[in-house]
C-alpha cells in the first residue's frame, strides 16, 4: 500500500480517537454518558442507527456476495422499511416515553424482574460474542493481506474504539458514527465511480454481461421456506427480524433513546427506512462491478494471499498446472464477455456462461488444493474486495476504503460496547447489586464495564479462528431467541398479557425455534423469527388467560 | 407493573404522511430492481 494510503488510515484512526476523547466533558453523569441526556438531533441518531448496523462484514462480505451471487441478498432488507414504520408507531413511544435506559428495564415495569433479567442476559451473551466476530472479520482479512499477526490488526481497530467509547460514552459513539457513515458512503460512491471508469465496456454493456450470468437477479417471488433469500422471506421473515433487531436489541434501542423526543426518535428510524435498501443495493453493486472488472483484468487464482503462497510453495507442479488452465479459461472468458458487448445474442451469452463455468471449475480445484495444504477452510470470497482495493484502486482511494472498512467495524463495535455496558450496569449492577448508589458510582461502573467488554471483544476476535465452532454455536443459539424476544415486547403491548405468560411464552418461543432448527434444518433462518415471535404471543396469551382464570377461581 | 395504556402520543398526522412516503419510496425501489432484472437478465 502507498504511503499516502497509510497516512489516510493513520490520520483517520487518530482523529476518531481524539474526537471521542474531546467529548468526555459532556458525559459527566450517568444519563449523559449512557443516553446523552436524551438531547441528540434525529439526523445524528439516524446515521448512528445505520452505522451500527453497517459493519466491516458489509464492506467486505456483502460486496463479495454481490461479486459471486449478485443482487439477490437485497431481499433480506425488504422487511426493514415496514419494520421501521411499525416500530415507530409501537415500540418507540413505549420505550422512549417510559424514560428507561434499556429496553429490558421496560419489561420489568410491564411484567416482572425475571423476564427482564432473562432477556438482558440473552442480549449480553449474544452481543458479547458478536462484538468479537465483528472485529474478527476484518482482522482476519487484514492479517492475511498485510501479513501481520491477527492480534495486531484487532488491536489497531479495537484500541481506539474502546478508548473513545470508554471516555466519551454514547456522545462519542454517536458523533463518531456520523463521521464513519459519511466516510463509508463516500468510499462506496467513489469505488462505484472508479470501477465504471476503469471498465473497457460501457455501463450498459457491463450490466448486460453481469445480467447474462444472473448477477442482476434481485427478486425471487417463489414461496419456498427452504430458500434463504426470496421476496417473501425478506418481506415477512425480514420484517420480524428487523423489528426484533431495531425495536428490542439494546444496541439499536439505545440509539433512539438518545433522541430529544418521540417524534425525533421516529424520524431517526426513518432515515434507515428510506436509505437502507438503496445503500445495500449500492454495496452489492460494488461487488457486481468488481465481478465485471475482473472479466477484463486478470484476477488471482486464489484471492487469499497467504493461502496462495502456501499452495504455490507446497505443491508447485500442481499449482503451476492449475495456473496454466486458469490463464486459458480467463482468456476465453474475456473474449466471450467482449463478444456480449459487441453482439448480445443467445449464442454469445451461452459462450460466456460456459467460459465462466470453466473459470469457476479451475478455481474450485485451486481452493481444494489450498484447503489440503493449509488444513484451513479455503473459501476466499472475503478477499475479493480487499484485493481489488489494494491493487486496482488509485492511490488515496485505497486508503479511504481501508479506513472505511475499519470505520464500519469500529462504529458497529462501539455501539455494541456502549449497549453491553448499559445493560450490564442498569439491568444487573443497579438492579441486583447496588440499587441505591451515587450517580458517580454508576458512571464509574459503566466505564469499567465498557472497558471490560472491549477487552473481551478483542480477545474473542484474536482467537476467533480457533473459537470458530464456539462462535457458530453462540450465533446459532442467538437466532433461537431473536424472534422470541420480539414476541415478549409484542405481548407487553397487549393489555391482557401477564408476567407469567410472558416468561413461559419466551421459553416456549425459544424451544419452538430450537425444535424447527434441529427438526427441519432446511427452513431458512429468516422464518425462525416469525415462528419465535408468533409462538411467544400465542403461548403468552394462553398462559395469561389461564392464570387470570386461576386467580378468579381462587377468589 | 405498568399498563401498556400508559404509553404516550399516538402517531401524528405528519408522521403518518411520512410513513406513506417511506412505503412509496420502497415500492419504487423494488420496481426499479425488477426493471433492472427484467431488462438485463435473459
Amino acid at each position: 500500500m502507498h504511503a499516502l494510503d497509510w497516512i489516510i488510515v493513520v490520520v483517520y484512526l487518530a482523529y476518531v480517537g481524539i474526537d471521542g476523547i474531546r467529548r468526555t466533558r459532556r458525559s459527566t453523569e450517568i444519563e449523559g454518558y449512557l443516553l446523552a441526556n436524551r438531547s441528540l438531533p434525529w439526523w445524528a441518531v439516524g446515521l448512528s442507527v445505520m452505522a451500527t448496523q453497517l459493519s466491516a462484514v458489509t464492506m467486505i462480505g456483502t460486496t463479495a456476495q454481490g461479486a459471486t451471487d449478485g443482487l439477490r441478498f437485497i431481499q433480506f432488507y425488504f422487511g426493514l422499511p415496514l419494520a421501521m414504520v411499525i416500530i415507530g408507531v409501537t415500540l418507540v413511544p413505549f420505550l422512549h416515553g417510559a424514560k428507561v435506559y434499556t429496553a429490558y428495564e421496560y419489561l420489568e415495569r410491564r411484567f416482572d424482574a425475571k423476564t427482564r433479567s432473562l432477556t438482558a442476559f440473552l442480549f449480553l451473551i449474544s452481543r458479547g460474542m458478536s462484538c468479537g466476530t465483528i472485529l474478527a472479520a476484518p482482522g482476519v482479512v487484514f492479517a492475511s493481506v498485510f501479513g501481520w499477526p491477527i492480534g495486531l490488526t484487532v488491536a489497531i481497530m479495537g484500541a481506539p474504539t474502546v478508548l473513545y467509547t470508554v471516555m466519551g460514552g454514547v456522545q462519542a459513539v454517536t458523533w463518531a458514527d456520523v463521521k464513519q457513515m459519511v466516510l463509508v458512503v463516500t468510499a462506496i460512491a467513489a469505488v462505484i465511480t472508479v470501477a465504471l471508469l476503469k471498465l473497457p465496456v460501457s455501463p450498459d454493456d457491463a450490466l448486460r454481461i453481469a445480467g447474462s450470468v444472473g448477477r442482476l437477479r434481485a427478486l425471487d417471488f417463489h414461496f419456498d421456506l427452504t430458500q434463504q433469500y426470496t421476496f417473501w422471506s425478506g418481506v415477512i421473515g425480514g420484517t420480524f427480524l428487523m423489528m426484533s433487531y431495531f425495536g428490542t436489541d439494546q444496541s439499536q434501542v439505545q440509539r433512539f433513546l438518545t433522541a430529544k423526543s418521540v417524534d425525533e426518535a421516529r424520524s431517526s428510524l426513518l432515515i434507515s427506512a428510506y436509505w437502507k435498501i438503496p445503500l445495500q443495493a449500492a454495496v452489492l453493486l460494488v461487488g457486481v462491478l468488481v465481478f465485471v472488472f475482473y472479466l477484463f483484468e486478470k484476477p488471482p487464482m486464489l484471492f487469499n494471499p497467504a493461502h496462495d503462497r502456501r499452495a504455490r510453495e507446497a505443491e508447485p507442479a500442481r499449482y503451476q498446472a492449475l495456473a496454466a488452465q486458469y490463464g486459458a479459461a480467463l482468456a476465453d472468458r474475456d473474449a466471450a464477455a467482449r463478444g456480449i458487448a459487441a453482439h448480445d445474442a443467445a449464442a454469445t451469452r451461452d459462450a460466456f456462461r460456459a467460459a465462466e463455468t470453466r473459470v469457476e471449475g479451475v478455481r474450485t480445484e485451486a481452493l481444494a488444493l489450498a484447503e489440503r495444504v493449509t488444513g484451513e477452510p479455503s473459501k476466499d470470497v472475503n478477499y475479493i474486495i480487499p484485493h481489488f482495493v489494494l491493487f486496482d484502486l488509485p492511490v488515496g482511494l485505497t486508503g479511504i476504503f481501508i479506513a472505511a472498512v475499519m470505520a464500519a467495524a469500529m462504529s458497529a463495535v462501539a455501539a455494541e460496547l456502549n449497549s453491553l455496558a448499559t445493560a450490564s450496569v442498569i439491568d444487573f449492577y443497579r438492579r441486583w447489586v447496588r440499587p441505591v448508589a451515587p450517580d458517580a458510582e454508576y458512571l464509574r461502573a459503566s466505564k469499567v464495564a465498557t472497558a471490560l467488554w472491549g477487552i473481551f471483544a478483542c480477545v474473542i476476535a484474536t482467537y476467533a479462528v480457533s473459537l470458530g465452532s464456539l462462535i457458530e454455536v453462540v450465533n446459532r443459539f442467538g437466532s433461537f431467541f431473536y424472534g422470541s424476544i420480539l414476541g415478549v415486547f409484542l405481548l407487553a403491548m397487549i393489555p391482557k398479557a401477564r408476567a407469567l405468560g410472558a416468561f413461559v411464552g419466551l421459553i416456549a418461543g425459544m424451544l419452538a425455534v430450537g425444535a424447527v432448527n434441529f427438526g427441519r434444518p432446511d427452513v431458512a433462518f429468516l422464518w425462525h423469527n416469525v415462528i419465535g415471535a408468533v409462538t411467544v404471543v400465542v403461548v403468552g396469551l394462553a398462559i395469561s388467560s389461564l392464570s387470570r382464570r386461576a386467580v378468579v377461581a381462587s377468589r | 407493573m405498568t399498563s401498556p395504556r400508559e404509553s404516550p402520543a399516538p402517531a401524528t398526522p405528519t408522521f403518518r404522511k411520512t410513513l406513506i412516503r417511506v412505503m412509496a419510496v420502497q415500492v419504487g425501489a423494488v420496481l426499479l430492481l425488477w426493471l433492472l432484472q427484467s431488462h438485463y437478465t435473459p
